[in-house]
């Protein structure tokens, strides 16, 4: 369901952020990219959905050839991803129901289908309760929910987490990978950047490692390998 | 588009246009005075354009005789000029006439005369005046050619004068128009551009999860033409308010000089106004959008 074929990027300036990246993911998969800072993560990430296009080489997603792609088909391709950031990414001045109910206004739902999807997930993220609430009156574990929340709203086949913990402490952490397994287990593929070892480490799912633009390391159950 | 996407555009505009309020009066005046500008301008080319018309239609054939001209070959004349087609009238202008005239016009300094002496060097004249303009030109040659014709003159150059000014008045009117419209989509998008950058995350946001570029720009846009649309409002208003109480100056003061009525002058003026100020508002946002949409 995602590929790259010997995907290369040099950005203006000549820095070489990925060399030669082969990777296949398959449908249904959760795999976590790890990797020191600068390594090429974000460029990785960036990649998948169409940000950043590739100096050279092939990245295919859901079947969309993504350097083929055309920018009018960008916003129709990136209906089918859910992003999650490591900041969360919520407008301030929307409580939680409208910052989630807004990715689905953005795609034109009809009001109805809204508002039961919404409430839906509310409850999926366990935070339904404080559906009229604005994102400053709440915790970051609660911010990180609402935006897994919107991420997820629009049933995405792949779901994109940029090191979806980075701000939050360990015990919340675990709550947010539990909500991730929650939407793993219901068939969408998952690719998180994380720096948490422990987590990588008792999931037991598909590292890649990435380091000065290259994958060092690809293990089916694999550990998070780096001094955290 | 739906009419919860309808709704959802009309709500952001609002909100959008409240939050940068300062703003958004700074840009409505702006609008508004550069549209008041422009119309008060497109009326006084209006005008001119008229006037330089109305006076073309107004000339008349001023025919000199020549001093040795006895009274038959003027009576001669008299009748040919009355039987020429398109002549709708032949006023003659006797010497003495003339030189009353002359007196008239130098009002109180009279004294000048006398260096006259007895001598009135005033030709006799007819004042032939034609049913339809285009016929000047045509019959003012074959009138200097008849007999005991000295010359035959019409206003040209006062109508030639008028016609220049309102080539002029065009040219600049053009340079005007395009300048002013630059200016006010300047403002304009500066505006929307604060606003923009005000909400660089939404439009950020609404690009990852998958708004299509019109759906983020149509709120803008919206707001861009409302700016403008009321700028043209306070605008119209003041031309029309305007040039209504120049008109009735006009006719209690300088009554000979032709004016355009109001209606349907103004109506075209303003509905001009309102497409361009609506028009321009769109394209400003437009254009101070494209640089967030790169994501």
């Amino acid at each position: 369901m995602l590929e790259m074929i010997n995907v290369t990027k040099t950005y203006p300036g000549g820095s070489v952020a990925l060399q030669d990246i082969n990777v296949r993911i398959e449908q249904g998969e959760f795999v976590f990219v790890v990797g020191p800072s600068g390594a090429g993560k974000s460029t990785f990430f960036k990649m998948l959905f169409r940000e950043v296009l590739p100096s050279s080489g092939k990245v295919i997603v859901n079947g969309h050839d993504l350097v083929k792609m055309t920018d009018k088909e960008i916003p129709y391709f990136r209906r089918q991803l859910g992003i999650v950031f490591q900041d969360y990414r919520l407008l301030p001045d929307r409580t939680v129901y409208d910052n989630v109910a807004f990715a689905m206004q953005v795609i034109e739902t009809p009001y109805r289908k809204i508002k039961r999807r919404v409430n839906d997930v509310l409850d999926l993220v366990g935070l339904r309760k404080r559906a009229h609430a604005y994102p400053t009156e709440l915790s970051g574990g609660e911010q990180q929910r609402i935006a897994i929340a919107r991420a997820i709203v629009n049933d995405p086949i792949l779901l994109i987490a940029d090191e979806p913990t980075g701000n939050l402490d360990p015990e919340t952490s675990w709550e947010i990978m539990d909500i991730f397994r929650e939407v793993n287990k219901s068939g969408t593929t998952i690719v998180m950047a994380t720096h948490d070892r422990e987590i990588v480490d008792q999931m037991e799912k598909r590292v890649i490692a990435i380091e000065h633009g290259h994958i060092v390391r690809d293990d089916a159950k694999g550990v998070y390998g780096y001094e955290s | 588009m739906s009419l919860s996407t309808k709704e959802y555009f009309v709500r952001e505009t609002y909100k959008s246009i409240r939050r940068n309020g300062l703003m958004s009066v700074a840009s409505v005046s702006t609008v508004a005075l550069s549209l008041l500008v422009l119309g008060m301008f497109l009326l006084l080319f209006l005008n001119t354009n008229n006037l330089a018309q109305y006076l073309e239609s107004q000339v008349q054939i001023t025919v000199y005789m020549q001093d040795e001209a006895d009274d038959s070959v003027l009576e001669n004349t008299r009748v040919q000029l009355e039987g020429m087609p398109g002549v709708k009238k032949v006023t003659a202008v006797t010497k003495d006439e003339a030189l009353e005239r002359f007196k008239e016009r130098l009002g109180e300094q009279q004294n000048l005369l006398n260096a006259l002496g007895t001598d009135n060097p005033f030709p006799y004249s007819f004042e032939v005046e034609v049913d339809a303009p285009e016929r000047i030109a045509e019959l003012t040659p074959q009138i200097g050619d008849m007999e005991g014709v000295e010359t035959a003159k019409f206003g040209q150059e006062v109508v030639e004068q008028l016609f220049q000014i309102t080539k002029i008045l065009r040219v600049g009117g053009v340079v005007l128009v395009v300048l002013l419209a630059f200016a006010t989509l300047f403002i304009i998008a500066n505006t929307i551009r604060l606003t923009v950058f005000a909400r660089r995350r939404e439009v950020n946001i609404m690009k990852y999860v998958g708004a299509t570029d019109w759906f983020i720009r149509w709120p803008f846009m919206l707001e861009g033409m409302t700016l403008g649309f009321f700028g043209s409002l306070i605008s119209i208003l003041v031309i029309n308010i305007s040039y209504s109480a120049l008109l009735s100056r006009i006719y209690s003061t300088l009554a000979f000089l032709p004016m355009l009525p109001p209606y349907p002058m103004l109506l075209y003026v303003d509905l001009f106004i309102i497409i361009s100020g609506t028009a321009i508002g769109a394209a400003g946002s437009y254009v101070s959008l494209r640089k967030f949409l790169r994501v």
